[in-house]
């Protein structure tokens, strides 16, 4: 190939990058403009507040999915680990009273759940789909257990910081979460264990025989994916005030379509924070509007499997044709 | 009755890249036609053409004068085209009659398969090429070279009188080459055709009668084998001479670097011991099974199911201790199988080089990318890797720069010994003298070297000191410049080894 040949293909290769994300950014535009015109109040600044408060924990939690999807695993714990490390964080503060033990047990349940994926998948090697479909439910059972079904009412001020309170029209919650997608970014883009990450999901084998120790990597990227749950259950709980045993339902669905979304392949390897975060606005916008529009919550659901069947159909397709 | 296809005038664009030029190529029964070019001169798109794998631009197709259209592989079946890829299409549960019947079974009563007819058929055609083997063998038993035979009877048994090749040899054994050589030739004088694309010019000059070579998308050469050259043909694929490689002169008096004592894994290796000093390459070499790839997996610390011991730097190595520790102490491994376990396809170029040695590059936890790339534009340079960009994915690469790029990630000045399985498997010429280069000078810098070879030629010109195996154990060793080309060869092949 001559040197003349040669620049063309990188910057297609950098369009393909980027224009997915102006593609995502002209979504969100356009679903803004369109809900707005369909209801005033979607471009209120409380709105938007209000908004980006009801997506911040699918922006923790999908971050985390990257992390696991880059590796071309899946997590379908993280939703049921949302309200069993919930149910833990709020039993050890109301039993001590002290908000930072509350926090940290309710850190460590998140990571517990996501130590034994780590484990039966990093290091035994067992499919993650099977394996966090089990935790899924061994999540959920643990949470209903600890809640005995029922929520539990919190009022210690300290722990509904994060996910209750305001900045005039700004939930603390926004800025939170701006710091960790700047922290994971650099997890992932300027440290080896994000390196890692990358090369467990191109090519695990490559990986093993180059010394990388893919196996210990999934491990703690499944770790880290529980950190984000318990995160999740603390930012949660201090939304509503409460405990609550069927918190995160349904919240690895909407993960993992914000995530694909966002252009991480399903077969690991490729994909930006930066693509998840675009995700995760155009999802919660069309959800959002979907809500203020008036439209049928029957039909939501269905909404919401048209989009995830339509992206990975387009994926699926555009990968098909690069690959000939 | 004879038949002949002929392609006519045939071009292909992708973008701005000719991939083919007015190209005219043609095929007639009862012979072999090679194809050879070195990677991306357009064999490949060639044949997808004749598949009806990819359309063409323009050019004409016709079979014994008529003009037909290829716009799909049901097309280039239906005419009698068959292709033969590296990769196997078989099913591995079930049999080989199975596999040949696949898809138009025989029936016996409405639903139930007649499978001792199908098995007698198949009987009846293994026989007729005088092959034996077992029509109710499940394929997963089989080896490389019996599954292609299974892929070429099932070519036959459809009704195909052309047969592409694609690098047929590249995962065989002596023997069942041999065996493949004999089946080509009895195919050939049942007016069976065969494009035969390869690298080797024995093979080449050995059974073709034709052969056509390409350069750029184009036709250079188009020649009786009777009336040219392996020279001849060589030449006209580069375009130049072909940049003979010579092995530097060089003393080795350094310590011993790695030092393997009565290695035995029952079954596998036997009794194996050698040193290898500062600077030395080593070859182990024999037939397919010889045992050597799974001694660098002992060595690697990729395998702790054996007895002996191993020493590397004085120190004893504990059996199984894994690849990271390996990498650790200044060991590199490049692997036999470069899509399997030697490249990250969808990463960049950068992190495919970068990777071992990232810890290297890291301050304060954090990576300098600065340090990065100086590190990887040098190793792009230094082995003439041809790259759009660091940022490439290196699955848009040839197989030879993928190669290339397997081993500059181990030319960090800590890599102390380096492991090469096949080094120089499926890529062409220029990228072989370039490889070699580098192994040379990675030896030169004090590198201790072990390498596993098939290939005779490239043994000889490699190797300080050779080992030859035969079915696991130790034949002779010879040191530089007393290799003796058929002594090694007939202790390869077991020559008066007991039965």
């Amino acid at each position: 190939m001559s040197d003349a040949a040669v620049s063309p293909r990188r910057t297609f290769a950098l369009d393909g990058l980027m224009l997915r994300y102006a593609v995502l950014v002209g979504l969100i535009v356009i679903a803004s403009v369109g809900f707005s015109l369909a209801n005033s109040n979607f471009y209120s600044i409380t709105n938007v507040g209000i908004l980006l408060r009801s997506i911040s924990v699918l922006f923790l939690v999908s971050m985390g999915m990257t992390f696991i999807m880059l590796t071309g695993g899946i997590d379908l714990s993280v939703g049921s680990n949302v309200a069993f490390s919930g149910g833990v964080g709020v039993v050890a503060l109301t039993t001590t009273g002290s908000a930072t033990i509350g926090f940290i047990c309710a850190l460590l349940a998140g990571m517990a759940i996501g130590w034994v994926n780590g484990v039966f998948i990093g290091r035994l090697r067992l499919s993650a789909f099977m394996v966090t479909l089990a935790t899924f439910a061994l999540a959920r059972g643990l949470a209903l257990v600890i809640y005995d079904a029922d929520s539990i009412n919190v009022d210690n001020a300290a722990f509904l910081w994060l996910g209750g309170t305001s900045w005039n029209n700004l939930p603390v919650v926004i800025p939170f979460v701006a710091l960790m997608f700047i922290a994971l970014s650099v997890l992932l883009y300027r440290t080896t264990f994000g390196r890692n990450v990358y090369a467990a999901g191109s090519n695990f084998n490559t990986a093993f025989v180059l010394g990388r120790r893919p196996e210990r990597s999934v491990v703690w990227i499944y770790v880290l994916s529980g950190a984000l749950a318990g995160l999740s259950a603390i930012v949660t709980v201090g939304r509503v005030s409460s405990g609550q045993p069927w918190a995160g339902l349904f919240l690895e669905f909407d993960a993992i379509t914000a995530v694909i979304l966002g252009g991480t392949a399903l077969s690991g390897g490729r994909g930006r924070l930066l693509g998840t975060i675009l995700g995760v606005l155009l999802y919660g916008i069309i959800i959002n509007g979907l809500v203020l529009t008036g439209t049928n919550p029957y039909l939501q659901s269905l909404i919401k499997g048209m989009i995830l069947l339509g992206v990975v159909l387009l994926d699926t397709y555009t990968q098909r044709g690069k690959s000939v | 009755m004879t038949k002949r296809i002929d392609m006519k005038g045939i071009g292909k664009s992708f973008f701005a890249t000719r991939a083919l030029d007015n190209v005219d190529f043609s095929c007639v029964s009862g012979e072999v036609h090679a194809l050879v070019g070195l990677n991306g001169a357009g064999k490949s798109t060639l044949m997808k053409v004749l598949g009806g794998v990819i359309s063409r631009d323009e050019g004409i197709i016709e079979v014994n004068g008529e003009r037909v259209e290829i716009a799909a592989p049901a097309d280039a079946g239906r005419l009698g085209i068959s292709m033969i890829h590296q990769e196997y299409s078989l099913i591995n549960e079930l049999t080989v009659a199975g596999n040949i019947f696949l898809g138009r079974e025989l029936r016996r009563n409405g639903p139930f398969l007649d499978k001792s007819e199908m098995a007698r058929r198949v009987k009846q055609q293994l026989d007729r090429f005088g092959l034996d083997l077992d029509p109710n063998r499940p394929v997963r038993e089989l080896n490389s070279g019996e599954k292609q035979i299974v892929e070429i009877i099932r070519a036959l048994m459809s009704d195909s009188w052309l047969i592409v090749m694609d690098e047929p040899t590249s995962a065989l054994s002596e023997e069942d080459k041999g065996r493949l050589f004999e089946f080509i030739r009895r195919m050939k004088s049942e007016g069976i055709s065969i494009i035969y694309i390869s690298h080797h010019m024995p093979e080449i000059f050995g059974i073709a009668e034709q052969v056509t070579v390409m350069r750029d998308g184009k036709i250079v050469l188009s020649e009786r084998t009777a009336k040219t050259t392996e020279d001849a043909v060589i030449k006209t694929m580069t375009g130049t001479e072909l940049d003979g490689f010579v092995k530097p002169h060089k003393d080795i008096d350094g310590n011993v670097t790695l030092s393997v004592s009565t290695l035995t894994k029952p079954g596998t290796y036997n009794d194996i011991s050698f040193d290898v000093r500062r600077g030395e390459i080593l070859v182990l070499t024999g037939l397919r099974g010889c045992g050597a790839p799974e001694i660098a997996k002992a060595i690697f610390g990729l395998d702790a199911d054996y007895s002996g011991t191993i020493s590397y730097g004085g120190k004893q190595l504990k059996p199984g201790r894994g690849p990271a520790a390996s990498v650790r102490d200044g060991m590199g491994l490049v692997t036999e199988n470069r899509d399997k376990n030697g490249i990250l396809p969808q990463l960049s170029v950068r992190d495919n080089i970068a990777l071992p040695f990232l810890e290297k590059s890291v301050r304060g936890g954090i990576i300098d990318g600065k340090r990065i790339d100086t590190l990887v534009n040098k190793a792009i340079a230094d082995t003439s890797t041809k790259t759009s960009s660091p940022d490439q994915e290196i699955r848009f690469l040839s197989g030879g720069n993928k190669q290339k790029i397997c081993f500059s990630r181990w030319l960090d000045p800590d890599l102390e010994f380096l492991i090469l399985l096949e080094p120089t498997r499926g890529i062409d010429v220029h990228a072989k003298a370039d490889i070699y280069r580098i192994i040379e000078e990675l030896s030169e810098r004090g590198v201790a070297i072990l390498i596993l070879s098939y290939e005779i030629d490239e043994v000889i010109m490699l190797a300080d000191r050779v080992i030859t195996l035969y079915q696991g154990s130790p034949v002779s060793e010879y040191t530089y410049p007393n290799f003796e080309k058929d002594q090694m060869l007939s202790d390869m092949a077991g020559v008066g080894q007991p039965h």
